[in-house]
């Protein structure tokens, strides 16, 4: 009578993960294990469910607890399917935890089992995990070092030549297997891989795979993030036009999908393009429909980075005031969120913008040596490096130096 | 000193904003991650189908 209970409370856990109710599907696989089984391969088969329900909650801790019971398990029994799955799903959880040497021993683990029991899907699922794995591990060490922008680390760029690898290890199987789902995913990491390697045409290419497939499957989301991340790649070859157009259809099915937070990042990156395409307008109208959204969505962050924004491109537009009224809110939310280096940025563009309106009034000649002495003060004492870090999201121009140096 | 004023002002305001400080926001889209799935009814589904193959070849046996 228990051990029918135990199963009917796990096959209503497994029926609400699969209708997108995770949160309720842990309380009946919970109220499973309290009960119990003494049939171990369906008491792993609740652990690894419970990990999975975790992980898409995003409760890691957790998530990490119960795939490591269900390994345990695994093990115990002489499970080698059912190791080589609880491995996968381990590696996977130690990735988002940034354990990376342990994810990929996890992986690997997977990916050799998977090998020798001759499961083709098995192994391009784990040669995915493992891309994974190194993509992480390589964006993880770039945005954590302390270099200057200049050369890609080695230790980057190994990780990221290796996740290229698995990738593409990966494509040839699922290629030969016939899963365009697969092929899409892998494309669309393979994609970022090489854009933070700074092949960028190799990553067009990748993503317009990515595009096509998403397109066959109607799947609008995975159609949205290849327009963004095209977008992203043609920023950096320079083709800001064709950036833009990607953007816009990024910001398109943003709308349509009904999704603030990727609306508010399209036009954060289209205000960022008209920047470079020197149309100062058409990016005041994107970074103030990014500000709006941002504040709806009371990301103070999001406000900080569009007003610092607005106060550079109504600087040269040579609007003052509006410049001025950009950079005093950007002092005000970075000193709100404790951001010292925007703070500092801030503080500078006050300083830089209080000299501009004072010139302006002026028609001394003195007063314009002197102002220029102070200039020169400035550029002495800039902290460089504390702008530099009060740029959201800076792995790229760490990656891609010298692309970020033709802009200029 | 007008024009002379006009250009200085010009040369301060690039450098308030100077390309570099032109953020792109890199924001790379990452596809989902790929979990492995087990289902309670795995087990008692082979079970199922086992005792199917069984009745069957003994039927046809039995024949």
């Amino acid at each position: 009578r228990m051990e029918a209970s135990c199963l009917e409370l796990a096959l209503e856990g497994e029926r609400l993960c699969k209708a997108g109710d995770c949160r309720a599907g842990v309380s009946f696989f919970e109220a499973a294990v309290q009960v119990g089984t003494e049939d171990l391969k369906t008491l792993s088969a609740i652990y690894s469910q419970l990990g999975n329900a975790y992980f898409y909650l995003h409760e890691y801790a957790k998530a990490l607890e119960y795939h490591h019971h269900d390994l345990t398990l695994a093990r115990t029994i002489g499970d080698l399917l059912g190791e080589a799955k609880a491995s996968g799903n381990l590696g996977n959880t130690l990735k988002v935890l940034g354990n990376f040497e342990e994810a990929i021993v996890c992986c690997q683990r997977h990916l050799d089992i998977s090998r020798e029991l001759n499961d083709k899907v098995g192994e391009a699922r784990a040669l995915y995990n493992l891309g994974n794995v190194y993509h992480s591990k390589g964006k993880n060490v770039a945005s954590a070092g302390t270099h200057d922008p200049g050369e890609l680390p080695d230790d980057v760029k190994s990780a990221l030549q290796k996740a290229a690898n698995y990738y593409e290890e990966n494509l040839t199987i699922v290629t030969e297997l016939g899963d365009r789902a697969a092929q899409g995913r892998a494309f669309g990491n393979l994609g970022n891989t090489h854009y933070l390697l700074g092949n960028f045409r190799s990553a067009v290419l990748a993503h317009e795979q990515r595009l096509l497939i998403a397109k066959e499957f109607g799947d609008r989301s995975a159609e949205r993030r290849a327009y963004s991340n095209l977008g992203n790649a043609y920023i950096f070859l320079g083709e800001f036009e064709t950036a833009s157009e990607y953007y816009k259809r990024t910001l398109q099915l943003a709308r349509q999908l009904k999704d603030r937070a990727v609306e508010a990042q399209a036009c954060y990156s289209l205000g960022n393009t008209y920047t470079l395409l020197q149309d100062y307008e058409k990016a005041i109208d994107y970074h103030l429909k990014h500000l709006v959204i941002a504040q709806e969505l009371s990301d103070k962050i999001g406000e900080g980075r569009a007003c610092w924004s607005l106060g550079n491109a109504y600087t040269a537009l040579g609007n003052h005031d509006q410049a001025m009224h950009f950079a005093e809110r950007h002092l005000e939310i970075s000193r709100e969120v404790g951001d010292r280096s925007g703070e500092l940025t801030a503080r500078l563009n006050l300083s830089d913008l209080q000299m501009v309106l004072g010139l302006s009034y002026s028609t001394n000649n003195s007063m314009m040596s002197e102002s220029h002495v102070v200039d020169n003060n400035l550029n002495g004492t800039r902290p460089r490096v504390g702008r530099r870090h009060s740029m959201e999201n800076m792995e790229l121009m760490k990656l891609t130096p010298e692309k970020v140096q033709n802009w200029n | 000193s007008q024009p002379l004023a006009g250009r200085q002002a010009a040369e301060l305001q690039s450098k308030v904003v100077p390309s570099k400080q032109i953020l792109h926001s890199d924001n790379m889209e990452m596809e989902p991650e790929t979990m492995e799935t087990k289902s309670v009814t795995d087990y008692f589904s082979k079970l199922h189908m086992g005792s199917l193959v069984y009745s069957c070849t003994s039927k046809r046996k039995s024949k």
